[in-house]
């Protein structure tokens, strides 16, 4: 029994040396990563007075320099392509957690998927993995049941088989990031043709999930609680506006929050050249929506 | 609790120290830390359950000692049924009957009429199929005089809820494990180093082949009408690796746990991919399993003696039977009755024994006829699952249909080429270690310590490096 408790103590040693040697690829994640914004927030380089959540509509559709310059206030884009309300809110606690809080926070709305499932919308595991040598993110990873709490010990817990792929990620040339965090759509596919739909589904509450409510609800007390001013901003689509979402949201919404909905009466928002497709401006038509959110902005001072 | 999850990694440590440490080789304290570790276990699912298992267990316990003390053989019947009634009922209500009163409400509604009929929101207690075939096997055989009764209680039910063995098997007999739990263990070096080595190629088959597998089978099987025919046939790929590797994972998981308390469980699997016709995947498919059906249920109702009709109807039964073991759903019958007809051909040509041994056992390669009896055995083998994992019969003919209707020979939409490397790597260690009990049994064992522990090293690493989220066995469901 000595010689067997000896020999497992051993070999649990080694593993446990050998394993620190895997430092290295957690330590290098991070670098090879394009999107370097979740970093940013993680050291507390965030420090700004409008903070932009939201999924692709809001990566694309508003671009942060452009509300700085019409504005004056500082502002920077976390919003993250195929993100959900819950990976949104967890943005807004990182953000709250390592930087000065922001004055406003405007939360680009998915309608009218925001509260319903909806497959290409989901918590950003991809976005975190790369930060796992940060404990916080870690931390968070567990939480959510994506990482075991062996990785608090050994290295490769926290490691994928992605980690050990050591090639820088490609510039995504439709839509780059831009150094104010918006990623605006500057390039067309070719053969895309689309088609403006009168014809909209009815919104049906019934399917909304009841963690996306949650999600947005805790957006809303956090800002509450922090004294930010949360202005929820619905882009357009290249359909009808749908107004039974709208009338669904304002009474999720509490009374203290502003909204901006697009001009609906803009005929540029029926026109194809300002789409990238049916649910994205193109960067022209990001650059007016955005010029109507600084407009509200400055009004609602 | 898992065996994949980080709480039995700290679970097995503790209860191990104990039981060599604390109770100081006493074997009665041995087997009640044992039962109370093995209902802790049982408990981290659901407590609400145990009550159910101990039940169980003490109705078995009773009825074994009633049976084996009635002096008329009235009594020893009614106890005998009383037991076996009882157990059955448990699996039956919480199995099945939801499956009996919704198919008796289609049946009614072929005719055109309809009934209402209730069916009942239930869980299914966690192993309630492993541990009501331990307690049915120990009263038959007492009825058939095969074993003595077991009047020490904690003995019985050590037997019955061992842990590494409750919740997914094996299958256990009484007169192998239960001589076992009543003799003297003392701490066996080699023993407990070949149950952690088992342990490790367990998780290594779970963690690393099943899980990976499992991602890609479900998002083939979920989304099955938007794939190509070769996809598909990947889908039933991924999933017949998947199946193997959860199952006999979990079973070198449970075996290896065993060995580290200086006990020795049924084997469950022997290589069974690399068969040469189905008699002889049967013979190294869930062992526990099949040689359970086949003492309590082919040999009771005639076997193999008796004439032709008979041994096809007795195969038939048992296959069928087998099949709804597993779940309460046509597809597991038909999956069933698929393999008995598979071994039909060589039950009428009376070849079902041709292989008793590992195929290639003197030689390192299989020969050309050997290679392609395991080509179309594994082919037949992986037909059939398609209904065991599709949800529905509908299902499992659409997607087969699909298969051949659609782009057959074209290259797959999904294919992961880490998995299907980890795959080939996973075929070849199970090539080389076919002849022994487990694949890793004897693999390097014979090297120094240095090279034997890089291995281990790099099989932990892929265990950590390939781990997806925490997932169930499969056979939880069963």
């Amino acid at each position: 029994m000595k010689k067997f408790l000896l020999r497992i103590s051993l070999f649990v040693l080694v593993l446990f040396i050998v394993d620190k040697g895997f430092y290295y690829f957690l330590y290098k994640a991070p670098e090879l990563e394009y999107d370097q914004r979740l970093e940013k927030v993680i050291n507390g380089k965030i420090n700004k007075d409008i903070i932009v959540l939201g999924s692709s509509r809001g990566a694309g559709n508003i671009i942060a320099s452009q509300i700085e310059k019409e504005t004056n206030l500082s502002s920077y884009n976390l919003s993250y392509i195929g993100s959900n309300v819950l990976f949104q809110e967890f943005i807004l606690k990182s953000v709250l957690k390592f930087n000065k809080k922001p004055k406003k926070v405007i939360l680009s709305i998915d309608n009218t998927y925001e509260f319903v499932f909806e497959k290409t919308l989901n918590f950003k595991f991809d976005k975190l993995y790369p930060l796992s040598k940060y404990n916080y993110i870690n931390n968070e990873l567990i939480d959510r049941k994506e990482r075991s709490i062996i990785s608090k010990v050994f290295c490769l817990g926290r490691l994928s088989k992605n980690s050990f792929i050591l090639k820088k990620e490609e510039i995504p040339t439709k839509n780059p990031i831009l150094p104010c965090g918006s990623m605006p759509f500057v390039e067309k596919s070719k053969d895309t043709k689309i088609e403006f739909l009168k014809d909209i589904k009815k919104y049906d509450s019934k399917k909304e999930l009841p963690e996306k409510l949650k999600a947005f609800k805790n957006i809303q007390t956090i800002c509450k609680e922090n004294n930010i001013q949360l202005i929820f901003a619905l882009p357009p689509n290249f359909n009808e506006f749908n107004t039974d979402f709208e009338k669904r949201f304002r009474k999720l919404m509490l009374p203290e929050n502003k909204i901006i909905i697009y001009n609906r009466k803009n005929p540029i928002y029926k026109n194809q050249e300002y789409y990238f497709d049916a649910l994205h401006l193109f960067k022209n038509g990001a650059t007016v929506f955005t010029s109507e959110i600084s407009a509200f902005i400055n009004q609602n001072r | 609790m898992l065996f994949n999850s980080i709480n039995f990694a700290i679970f097995l440590p503790i209860v191990f120290l104990l039981y060599w440490f604390v109770t100081k080789n006493n074997l009665k304290f041995q087997n009640i830390l044992l039962l109370v570790a093995s209902y802790y276990f049982y408990a981290c699912w659901d407590f609400r359950f145990l009550f159910l298992l101990i039940f169980s267990t003490l109705l078995d316990y009773y009825s074994g000692i009633k049976i084996e003390n009635s002096s008329s053989e009235k009594n020893r019947k009614f106890w005998f049924w009383l037991s076996i009634g009882i157990n059955l009922g448990f699996l039956g209500v919480f199995k099945y009957y939801n499956f009996f009163v919704d198919s008796i409400k289609d049946v009614v509604f072929l005719f055109g009429h309809k009934i209402d009929l209730w069916t009942i929101k239930v869980i299914l207690p966690v192993g309630i199929s492993f541990y009501t075939f331990h307690g049915l096997s120990y009263v038959i055989d007492i009825y058939k005089k095969r074993i003595p009764v077991e009047t020490n209680f904690i003995n019985y039910a050590t037997f019955v809820c061992y842990f590494p063995l409750l919740v997914a098997g094996p299958i256990e007999r009484a007169t192998h494990l239960l001589p076992q739990i009543k003799k003297k263990r003392t701490f066996n070096y080699a023993q407990a180093v070949d149950g952690l080595r088992q342990i490790l190629w367990g998780l290594f088959k779970k963690i690393v082949i099943a899980d990976n597998c499992a991602e890609y089978a479900n998002l083939i099987f979920n989304n099955s009408d938007d794939y190509s025919g070769s996809t598909l046939i990947m889908g039933a790929l991924f999933f017949t690796f998947q199946i193997y590797g959860d199952f006999s994972g979990y079973s070198d998981i449970a075996l290896g746990t065993s060995r580290l308390f200086g006990m020795e469980l049924l084997k469950n699997f022997n290589f069974p991919y690399f068969s040469r016709d189905i008699a002889e995947f049967w013979r190294r498919w869930h062992i526990s399993l099949s040689s359970w059906f086949k003492d309590y249920l082919y040999i009771p109702l005639g076997g193999s003696v008796g004439g032709l009709k008979l041994k096809i109807r007795n195969t038939f039964i048992i296959f069928l039977v087998s099949g709804f073991w597993h779940g309460a759903n046509w597809t597991f019958i038909v999956w069933g009755a698929l393999n008995a007809l598979y071994f039909l051909p060589l039950l009428l040509s009376n070849t079902n024994r041709n292989y008793m041994k590992i195929v290639a056992y003197d030689s390192n390669l299989p020969s050309f006829k050997e290679l392609v009896s395991i080509i179309i055995t594994f082919s037949l083998t992986v037909f059939a699952w398609i209904f065991f994992r599709a949800n529905s019969l509908t299902h499992a003919i659409t997607y087969i249909k699909d298969i051949f209707t659609s782009k057959l020979i074209a290259l797959p939409e999904v294919r992961p080429t880490f998995v299907i490397v980890l795959v080939a790597i996973f075929i070849l260690i199970e090539w080389i270690g076919r002849r022994n009990n487990y694949a890793l049994e004897k693999m390097f064992t014979e090297k120094s310590v240095f090279v034997r522990w890089s291995f281990y090293f790099v099989l932990l690493f892929a265990i950590f490096i390939f781990s997806t989220k925490e997932q169930e066995f499969i056979y939880f469901q069963f």
